[in-house]
């Protein structure tokens, strides 16, 4: 097997891995991981992080929709018929493996330089977008899910191999497409939490966000730039010092919000910040980046937009203000 | 990328190139099937499976996965039981994803199985009455005495010449050709099949053209799709078909759904047109019309495959026989068919089907198209419906095309078994009258009236996974018939679970239900051919631990049987000494003398009949029957392609003659094929040359299994029998056109599924029957506002020509103004007193006869009871619909002998005295409605061109012997002719 050859193979096991919990554990041994059990798979891809773009990259943070048809739509402009998920991590890079393999082994100099193309567009379009943050969110779940945090590492470490190799370009779609930021203007209020119109109109003003709203926005990706884990939520519970109550993340934030508005802003306001961080990180690449990645920058200007956001509403509100 | 990555990413090809040489699946998820994940097949011995129900304790559970093929629907979809290893029990089905036409989907009647094999109220040993008939005890016995008793009538009525006293009536349909090969053995014309309420009036229109019955639409591969029923959800081979219209959908496909109800295909259509029932041939022919007078058809495929210049030379003998006179008449056909008269018919505005034309025109070769009952089955002259829809297919070209449709015996694969007797020597009369020469199927729901008549009595009849009182029209008939033992001497419920034909029974024997039997089954369902094997999967559990076990009632439930083995030794039985001539047929080949066992049947059929399955097997170390046996279903080819296209070899031209119409004759024998698909047998030359193909430009081509070979578009059937006027495809105005019906009358269509049950066979799965239990009438809020019933829920009285029934009224815009719909499985029903069957479905009711006829009214609804499964308890639901069949006359189309369900009824709210589920019939006035319609008949004595009973190249189940199509001598109708002698094998 030469170099080429198992660099596809590692990322077809990397995303078999996100699939089928036998697949996982079969991929795991040649990758050196600790295998999952079903009980710790379920934890992470389903109750968790569900590997699917569209939840990432999509208006509504949702599995489907027009994220996912948009992923459709490139299996079938490279005239592949999309599986019945095509936006799930184990389709995606099994394709991206399998155009990496199908150029090695083309004939042709231009059909190379097809596959080629086809492959650096999935990647820039369908998977560097919205996995360094997912990925990270995994291995932030290290406490109940210690062999898929050592997967979303190695995971990461490998698709920062592959990053290494594009030279990027426009802005993604899904990005320049997507929602506005939470702004000042659209800031909850906590003291009247369902008196404002719906932020899903353009204009959102006059201020203050209903809580379930604010909810919708938060437990969005794509709008807020934070992604807010069944986990992480019971831990700001804990924090906010509201009750968890169990449930639709959204219905769980909006619990928080009602309980102990002001508790439940500030752990918010701390949590945006620290995802602003990690996207900028990402944004750095560590020593695997030749420069600063806009994708990454783009998505720490989201949660700093959210932060901002959350410190202006918690300042409105009863209770000590964060700190900016 | 690092050292380190790279070094991972070798580790892992070498553990995937070392899982792959051992024959495993590596990647058994997405990153091999597109995330749909199935247990891998390497794994089927011991499949781990985590028990839900100790959840959060991890307990494993291990599984042995035994396929078999589901027995609800037609559809054959494929099944695997999970078999615990520990109990040896069946604890669920799920689909088989090795099975190539269902591969692994299945709706949700398949999983329900384990509802039918742990039903508590299943039938678990052979019974007989011991009382009056129909009065409610049984007595245990045993299999012995229920096959003695049987095999000695049986062989009395051989022995005396009474071979049409005995009868075995098919309800969901098994092996193709078993039963009718018992019965040829035995000498006895004696199967009858529910077909003619059924699928008849779409098998005839596609009969009349192709010489081939059904149809095979490649969905998958289609432009448009052009469906006249609700295949998506319920209808015909529902599962294998909605997802391949699904695929299509993916690629873009247009889908056009014909169906006056809102069902949950037309949900999905992108064109959903609801028109005035019995108007859909007159739109199919506006479609036409507007293919030919655009030029939008495929001329040269018209040219070269439609049976032109037969037509013009019989209707047209001024004009030359030429291409171009026939297209100057072809354009001059339908042309009265325009958009605006189909409008006027249908309902549906001009501008609509226009548009719709256009996207059928823009088709091409990639129209696929389906009509199946709905229509066809609705309305008198149903069978044009189907006729007129394959003419947009002959007009289009799209025929055995990708995207197209095909004829459906070049997409299904029959294997020849191990025996195969001739042809039996007699004529059923019971199921064949002469008013219907050129009926499709056997005349089974006129068999009471038949009986009532005079024109003959049964000794023994059989029924088989069927339902005839529930099922068919004027059900009370039935049950009048068939308490009366002068006219069923003896009757025979051959059924897994209680219904409202088997309490009239005089034996009632136990028979497997999916996972519990043997059959093979062959669908078309795309462009290939493929069979599944359905199997006792404890049998095959047991086989595969090394334990064979050789009669099936050793792992079924009580002793429930299987029908195959019950018939091998029932034919024994009757002919214990060999000297009828029928122990030969169950005779073992590999020990002559003994008797011939299922695996040695199905052993010899998969070896010597499956082309390519013994290669296959033997690839993995097995023979064809174990291979069978783990993987459940095989696929013998795919695209198979325009086999009428296939040119017909030199070997098997010799001594050939052609007809001025180009048909090929030879004297060659047909080449041996171990595919015996039923298909139109045309007839021989007058110098007994077979039929072997049709000069095309020259060129001797496979063609069609109809008399000029080629399509036909003038059917010289009809034309010689006696329809000279409907022998081209045509536009037959319905018994419930609106020119038919009073001011104050509407239609009420009946035959519609719910895609949760199918018929009355389902009702013994607890699941099926909590998602559909009831039948509601759907009335339009118009409608409802007229009949002056205000809410959703109130009761209705639906009057018919013989009576009534009160049900409750869905008020809702799914169905067009003008008509109502009731759908069937609903209104099941046990005698107050009688065994329960079905607990969940069925109402406890009383029956009373009187001067004026009969009534039921509703005792106690379904409810919860006490049973050996605690869910029994938990019934929430007491409303079960109504059995409104009961209160429907028979209607017989002349032609194709379909029972037209369609009625005129009329719609009120209940009066204060009216419950709901009463019904009331005047099975006099039943006979009186039959009688009218029987006069609409052309009976063959009259029309037969050639002194026969009927066309002889016609499909039919089971084919005498030629000389028992003589027109009998003596007056007819109602004599039973007889002939002697047998002139070849049974197809």
């Amino acid at each position: 097997m030469t170099g080429p050859a198992a660099r596809w193979e590692l990322l077809r096991a990397l995303g078999a891995v996100a699939g089928d919990p036998a697949d996982a554990r079969a991929a795991c041994v040649p990758l050196g991981l600790p295998a999952p059990g079903n009980a710790e798979h379920t934890e992470v891809f389903v109750l968790n992080c569900p590997p699917y773009a569209a939840v990432y990259l999509g208006p509504d943070g949702g599995l489907g929709g027009d994220a996912a048809d948009r992923v459709a739509g490139f299996w079938r402009a490279i005239g592949v018929a999309p599986p019945a998920e095509p936006d799930h991590l184990t389709a995606l890079l099994s394709l991206y493996a399998s155009l990496g393999e199908a150029a090695a082994g083309a004939r042709a100099a231009a059909t190379r330089g097809a596959l080629a193309r086809a492959r650096r567009a999935l990647f820039w379009e369908h998977l560097w977008p919205w996995l360094p943050a997912y990925l990270e969110a995994v291995a932030a779940l290290a406490d109940t899910a210690p062999a898929l945090a050592a997967w979303a590492g190695l995971a990461w470490r490998a698709v920062l191999a592959e990053r290494a190799g594009h030279p990027g370009g426009r802005l993604p779609l899904a990005l320049r497409a997507a929602p506005p930021p939470l702004s000042a203007d659209c800031a909850p209020s906590p003291l009247s939490p369902d008196c404002a119109p719906s932020p899903l109109s353009p204009d959102c003003a006059p201020r203050g966000l209903p809580h379930w709203d604010l909810a919708a926005v938060l437990t969005t990706p794509i709008r807020s730039g934070l992604i807010l884990t069944r986990r992480r939520l019971a831990a700001g519970a804990d924090e906010a010092g509201a009750g968890h109550r169990i449930g639709e993340r959204r219905f769980t934030l909006r619990a928080m919000l009602e309980q102990a508005p002001a508790g439940t802003l500030r752990w918010l306001h701390g949590e945006a910040g620290r995802w602003a961080g990690r996207h900028a990180a990402a944004a750095r690449g560590g020593a695997g980046l030749p420069g600063r990645d806009a994708v990454q920058d783009w998505w720490a200007d989201r949660a700093r937009r959210t932060e901002a956001a959350l410190r202006a509403a918690a300042a409105a509100g009863p209770g000590p203000a964060p700190a900016g | 990328m690092t050292d380190e990555l790279e070094e991972l990413g070798r580790r892992v090809s070498a553990a995937r190139e070392a899982a792959e040489a051992r024959g495993e699946t590596f990647y058994q998820g997405a990153s091999r099937v597109h995330l749909a994940a199935f247990p891998p097949r390497e794994r089927w011995d011991d499949w781990v499976e985590l028990s839900s129900r100790a959840w959060p304790a991890r307990e494993e559970k291990h599984y042995m996965l035994v396929p078999t093929t589901c027995f609800n629907c037609e559809s054959a979809c494929g099944l695997l039981a999970y078999v615990d290893r520990e109990s040896g029990q069946v604890r669920k089905f799920e689909g088989n994803p090795e099975h190539p036409g269902s591969r692994g989907r299945n709706c949700a009647k398949g999983p329900a199985t384990i509802n039918q094999v742990t039903d508590p109220d299943r039938i678990l040993y052979p019974l007989r009455r011991s009382g009056p008939r129909g009065g409610g005890g049984w007595e245990r016995i045993s299999w012995d005495e229920a096959l003695d008793a049987l095999a000695a009538r049986i062989r009395a009525a051989l022995l005396e010449s009474r071979q049409n006293e005995i009868m075995v009536h098919i309800g969901r349909p098994g092996e193709d050709g078993f039963t009718e090969r018992v019965l040829a053995s035995w000498g006895v014309d004696g199967h009858n099949s529910h077909t003619n309420v059924c699928s008849s009036g779409g098998r005839t229109g596609f009969q009349f053209w192709m010489g081939i019955d059904r149809p095979s639409p490649d969905h998958a591969n289609a432009a448009v799709i052009y469906l006249i029923s609700a295949h998506l959800e319920a209808g015909h081979y529902f599962n294998p078909h909605a997802q391949r219209i699904t695929q299509a959908r993916e690629n873009g496909a247009k889908v056009i759904v014909v169906d006056t109800r809102l069902s949950n295909t037309a949900t999905h259509a992108d064109y959903w047109l609801s028109p005035q029932p019995g108007s859909e041939a007159a739109i199919n022919l506006a479609i036409a019309n507007h293919l030919i007078q655009t030029g939008a058809y495929d001329r040269e495929f018209v040219r070269r495959w439609w049976n032109w210049a037969e037509y013009l030379t019989a209707c047209h003998p001024q004009v030359p026989v030429t291409f171009e006179a026939f297209e100057e008449i072809l354009s001059g056909l339908y042309a009265e068919f325009t958009f605006e008269f189909a409008a006027a018919e249908s309902g549906i505005p001009a501008e609509t089907l226009a548009e719709v034309a256009d996207v059928v025109a823009a088709a091409g070769h990639r129209f696929s198209c389906h009509s199946w009952r709905s229509a066809a089955a609705g309305n008198l002259g149903g069978w044009q419906v189907s006729r007129t829809l394959f003419l947009i297919s002959a007009l289009l070209g799209a025929v055995a095309t990708p995207g197209g449709t095909f004829p459906n015996a070049w997409n299904k694969f029959v294997p020849r078994p191990i025996h195969v007797p001739p042809h039996p020597g007699v004529w059923q009369e019971l199921s064949w009258p002469l008013e219907y020469p050129l009926a499709q199927n056997e005349m089974s729901f006129l068999l009471p009236h038949f009986l009532k008549d005079g024109r003959g009595r049964l000794d023994t009849y059989f029924i088989r996974v069927y339902n005839p009182v529930w099922t068919n029209p004027d059900g009370l008939s039935w049950m009048e018939v068939l308490r009366e033992e002068s006219l069923v001497g003896c009757f025979v419920a051959l059924t897994p679970t209680w219904n409202e034909s088997a309490y009239f029974a005089d034996y009632v024997l136990p028979m497997g239900v999916g996972s519990e039997r043997h059959d093979t089954h062959s669908y078309e369902q795309y462009d290939g051919q493929w069979i599944a094997f359905r199997q006792p999967v404890l049998r095959a559990a047991r086989a595969r631990r090394g334990e064979p076990v050789a009669d099936t009632r050793e792992v079924n439930p009580g002793e429930v049987w299987e029908e195959n083995e019950f018939w091998i030794e029932l034919s024994w039985r009757i002919d214990p000494d060999g000297s009828l001539g029928i122990r030969r047929y169950y005779e073992s080949v590999e020990r002559p003398g003994e008797k011939l066992t299922v695996d040695e049947y199905y052993g010899w059929m998969f070896s010597h009949s499956v082309p390519g399955l013994p290669e296959r097997a033997a690839a993995e170390g097995m023979t064809p029957l174990e291979w069978m046996r783990r993987y459940g279903a095989f696929e013998i080819s795919r695209g198979q392609g325009a086999v009428h296209e296939q040119e017909v070899p030199s070997a098997e031209l010799r001594d050939v003659s052609v007809d001025p119409f180009g048909r090929v004759y030879t004297s060659a024998p047909a080449p041996a094929d171990p595919n015996i698909v039923p298909q139109g047998a045309p007839s021989p030359d007058d110098e007994g040359r077979r039929p072997a193909g049709v000069m095309i430009d020259g060129v001797v081509r496979r063609g069609f299994p109809t008399p000029s070979g080629r399509l036909e578009f003038w059917s010289s059937t009809l034309a010689g029998w006696g329809w000279p006027e409907h022998a081209l495809p045509g536009y037959i105005r319905s018994h419930v056109h609106p020119s038919e019906l009073a001011a104050d009358q509407v239609v009420l269509l009946s035959t519609f599924r719910l895609p949760t049950q199918i018929h009355t066979r389902s009702a013994n799965a607890k699941w099926l029957d909590e998602l559909a239990h009831t039948n509601p009438v759907w009335i339009h809020p118009r409608d409802a506002a007229r009949f002056g019933i205000a809410r959703t829920g109130d009761l209705v009285r639906v009057e018919t020509e013989i009576g009534y029934f009160v049900a409750k009224a869905w008020i809702t815009e799914g169905i067009r103004p003008g008509v109502v719909a009731c759908s069937h499985h609903m209104g099941r029903w046990r005698l107050d007193g009688g065994p329960r069957g079905a607990g969940a479905m069925t109402a406890t009711v009383g029956l009373r006869r009187s001067p004026g006829g009969w009534a039921m009214e509703r005792r106690a609804p379904a409810g919860p009871y006490r049973s050996a499964d605690p869910d029994s308890q938990r019934i929430w639901w007491s409303d079960t619909g109504v059995h409104q069949n009961l209160t429907f006359a028979v209607h017989p189309d002349p032609i194709s002998g379909m029972h037209c369900w369609h009625q005129a009824v009329r719609v009120r709210p209940a009066g204060p005295g009216d419950k709901h589920g009463d019904i009331a019939v005047d099975t006099a006035k039943a006979h009186e409605v039959y009688q009218r319609w029987l006069a609409r008949t052309r009976p063959a004595g009259s029309v037969s061109p050639d002194g026969t009973r009927r066309p002889r190249w016609l499909m039919r189940p089971v084919k005498p012997a030629a000389a028992a199509f003589a027109l009998p001598a003596g007056p007819a109708p109602g004599g039973q002719a007889r002939a002697a002698g047998a002139d070849g094998p049974v197809r």
